[in-house]
């Protein structure tokens, strides 16, 4: 096992090198001079000598191959630059906003977990039933509704007409619900699909019949034994999707004015702020990779089969 | 025994939910009490929401810091008022030497910064300095490179010496940024603003109380300060990046105050003056939406094609539908309250299709059969109208000319760009047609003429056809060094005029700020500057 974990680390290494690569590779292929982007956010004319002060400043003035090793170098010992609007260290900027997009990716994760567990078994075991189709109702709801809408609408419903929670702003629990519940609807469609879809195929799996044969009672088999494999998918499904979850926050933090770095990553692109879009996208790729992991770890924990046949096959 | 062990782990995951949703708990307790706070004395706080966070509040810098948070707490010797009138404010008055070179600036002897320190020529004088010495990164407001001395002459009297002549200079120490007056202990150890300062001491009328990145930030009155005391005691303001969210704010009771250009769509803002319970209003013209024709390009470059493509869209019907009638229909390349602008003579164009087709055959386009399309010599006369896609009005305008110019046979395409695309292909020559907006008070109208002039802007290459072009020159480098106001006028009004008249430059309509306020806020007054906070005289029963 602990070798199977310091082979995966070690590979993120040049996954971390093709994405830095990708990221500065598609900047530079941009029309954009992030010098002229600075200018035209703070309003000033983009005259020649202004520009090419800022270019130098930017360190945009060197040849694009000393400008990358230069950024990886600095990246190699933890520093992501400054931020070319803010003019203050990216890592500090970006740090001071985590917290708020972890808060939020948490509500949701622990939201849709709520929600999507106890339906989509239930739907899965009771197929056909009420609660089977409210559940696919309820999916194909979550799967299709774009998140900024259903943001201004839970707003418009919830907030400005029943006045139950705050438009907007941070602070208390109330202010995390509407957020976080706009977060978690598209996973609650997921998650109570991938749930429903595997309690059923597991329950044609002959340890069911053998269980019941045994005369194991019903509730037994389908807590203890099914419930947990056919939990297993969903698990995978939250792990891909925990990376995408921190990322996707980036429209509900616009919409319900939540602090999060997901905001400022949108500002940086608009501002051609490179330092900040790729301190971003590492962070980004560091956390697919590390959930993936954590995701097969926890896997191994659950369902041991994985982990043997790992071992019978290295 | 499976049973209990299925009980023990329900036991098990509860408790870990509730941790979590106490560690959530913990993460945020104190606002709670704050949003209770907030209730109660909210009497006499205004609410006012805007998109991005209001920065680090440095006078002497620009982005991220925001234009009307730093004219909150900072202040110009001169100020900006209706119609271009440049009355005193920190300077009671001032003197301008015969050969137009030396300013001499009469301080008020009754200012204070916030810290209670004392507003005099020292530290008019270092503040200056300190933005001198960082030359290039303001040169592109005129009169900075041309300053060859500043001087204290005695306590409350400074001089401002130029190597040249050049007569915005007092219009151009009413701009927010970077000539505003930061405290002595607002300076860092080593002096130099340009990396930063300690903390925002102005002699404004606010200054700053509470501030959470991203979040919100409140000001508090200041009540050392010299002038008229606000009315109100607290400003917060939230920070909302979302349109719809502010909107949706705003109609909760959230926010007492939306205000500046395009900060809710003008459907929303339409739709919540309908409703009749909220106040609201249009500001005065703040700049001018313009097209701009590239004369280069082998088809633009006939005045007749141009004067065709004037007359050749009901201009009117567009700006009303587009803007819902927010903005006003443009008859001049400069709004008209401007300095030097009221008396533009320029031909008004009123719209004529008859006269459009006509202008188009005799330049030789005749309309081809079977395309619609007007041609000559063989060549379709096709045209390119570069817009800038995130803004609705410019997309809603580009699609309204592409059907009223397909009606007189000439073909628009239309191409949606990002801004700073928009920016660098209008510069480097690379349109045909293009929107562009000029920079409004307290710049113009110097600096529009000044744009024109200058190589690298893309005017000036875009007007290269029109035959005048170096005498236009000539009057817009005279206009700036004359000393005479008479000749200055008419120089502007020839400038204005002969620029118009050739048919490059079309005046769509005047760019208009909204506000929208709750019944509770009385005395709402839009700024002259446009860049200035509207707060000046406000109260909240």
């Amino acid at each position: 096992m602990g070798t199977y974990i310091l082979k995966r680390i070690i590979t993120i290494i040049p996954i971390f090198l093709i994405a830095t690569l990708l990221t500065f590779g598609m900047i530079n292929l941009s029309p954009v001079d992030p010098a002229e982007a600075y200018l035209a956010a703070a309003h000033i004319q983009p005259t020649e000598e202004i520009l090419a002060q800022k270019r130098h400043e930017f360190g945009l003035d060197q040849p694009l191959f000393v400008q990358y090793v230069n950024s990886i170098v600095k990246i190699c010992q933890l520093d992501f630059g400054t931020s070319y609007v803010t003019n203050k260290p990216v890592w500090e900027e970006i740090s001071s906003r985590l917290p708020a997009t972890i808060q939020l990716t948490i509500g949701s994760i622990i939201i849709s977990i709520l929600v999507s567990i106890p339906l989509g078994f239930l739907s899965g075991i009771k197929k056909n039933s009420g609660i089977d189709h409210f559940s696919r109702f309820l999916s194909f709801l979550g799967a299709s509704i774009p998140s900024f809408w259903l943001g201004y609408l839970l707003i418009f419903f919830f907030s400005v007409k029943l006045d139950l929670f705050p438009v907007e702003g941070t602070g208390t629990l109330k202010h995390l619900i509407l957020p976080s519940v706009t977060l978690a609807l598209p996973l609650i469609a997921l998650y109570t699909r991938l749930l429903r879809g595997s309690v059923i195929e597991n329950l044609q799996e002959p340890y069911v019949l053998f269980a019941r044969t045994r005369g194991i009672h019903e509730k037994a088999i389908l807590g203890k034994h099914v419930l947990r494999i056919a939990i297993s998918p969903m698990i995978t499904g939250l792990g891909m999707n925990l990376g995408k979850l921190m990322t996707g926050a980036i429209i509900v933090e616009a919409v319900f004015s939540w602090p999060g770095f997901g905001r400022y990553f949108i500002d940086a692109v608009f501002n051609r702020d490179v330092p900040v879009i790729q301190c971003y996208v590492l962070l980004a790729a560091g956390l697919f990779l590390l959930s993936n992991l954590i995701v097969d770890i926890v896997q191994m924990y659950i369902d041991p089969r994985i982990s043997r046949k790992g071992r019978q096959y290295p | 025994m499976s049973n209990i062990i299925n009980k023990k782990q329900y036991i098990y995951i509860s408790l870990m939910i509730l941790v979590f949703f106490l560690s959530l708990y913990g993460c945020s307790d104190k606002s709670s009490e704050n949003s209770k706070g907030d209730s109660n004395e909210s009497s006499n706080i205004l609410t006012f929401a805007w998109p991005r966070d209001i920065g680090d509040l440095n006078p002497h810098l620009y982005n991220p810091s925001q234009l009307f948070a730093q004219s909150m707490v900072f202040e110009p010797l001169v100020s900006y008022q209706d119609g271009g009138e440049l009355k005193p404010h920190l300077a009671e008055s001032w003197e301008i030497s015969k050969d137009g070179k030396e300013y001499l600036f009469h301080l008020r002897q009754d200012v204070k910064f916030s810290d209670g320190t004392n507003f005099n020529a020292e530290i008019v004088k270092k503040n200056f300095d300190v933005v001198l010495k960082n030359l290039d990164l303001h040169s592109w407001l005129g009169f900075i490179p041309k300053v060859s001395k500043t001087e204290v002459v005695d306590e409350f009297t400074f001089k401002l010496v130029l190597k040249e002549v050049y007569y915005p200079t007092i219009q151009e120490l009413a701009v927010v940024r970077p000539v505003r007056f930061l405290g002595e202990a607002g300076f860092p150890k080593d002096g130099d603003t340009s990396k930063g300062i300690a903390k925002p001491v102005g002699t404004g009328p606010w200054v700053l109380d509470e501030y959470k990145v991203d979040e919100y930030a409140t000001f508090k009155r200041n009540e050392n300060y010299w002038g008229e005391l606000p009315d109100v005691e607290k400003i917060k303001v939230k920070i909302i990046p979302d349109a719809e969210t502010r909107v949706l704010a705003f109609e909760k009771g959230e926010l007492d105050l939306i205000y500046d250009e395009g900060v809710i769509s003008l459907d929303s803002f339409k739709q919540l003056e309908s409703t009749g319970s909220y106040q609201s209003s249009v500001s005065e013209p703040v700049a001018t939406r313009q097209l701009v024709m590239n004369t280069n390009k082998e088809q633009l470059s006939d005045i007749r094609v141009r004067q065709a493509l004037n007359y050749g869209f009901n201009k009117q019907a567009m700006v009303e539908g587009v803007t819902s009638g927010v903005e006003e229909q443009a008859d001049y390349i400069l709004p008209t309250n401007f300095p030097y602008t009221s008396d533009v003579e320029a031909t008004k164009v009123e719209y004529n299709a008859e006269k459009a087709a006509r202008l188009l055959d005799e330049a030789g386009w005749k309309l081809a059969k079977g395309t619609g399309i007007r041609e000559k010599d063989g060549k379709p006369l096709e045209i390119e109208l570069m817009f800038n896609s995130a803004e609705s009005i410019q997309k809603t305008m580009a699609e309204t000319l592409q059907s009223e110019w397909a009606a007189i046979g000439v073909k628009l395409n239309i191409v949606g760009v990002e801004l700073t695309t928009q920016v660098e292909r209008f510069k480097a020559n690379q349109f045909d047609m293009n929107f562009f907006s000029n920079y409004g008070a307290p710049y113009d109208p110097h600096t529009f003429v000044n744009i024109v002039a200058t190589e690298g802007f893309g005017f000036r290459e875009a007007i290269s056809a029109y035959p005048n072009k170096e005498e236009l020159l000539n009057q817009i480098g005279k206009v700036q060094q004359t000393t005479d106001e008479a000749e200055r006028q008419q120089l502007y009004t020839e400038i204005l005029g002969s620029l118009q008249e050739q048919g490059a430059i079309v005046p769509i309509s005047y760019i208009k700020k909204i506000a929208i306020y709750q019944k509770d806020v009385s005395n709402f007054k839009f700024p002259a500057n446009r860049d200035e906070h509207p707060f000046t005289g406000i109260s909240v029963e």
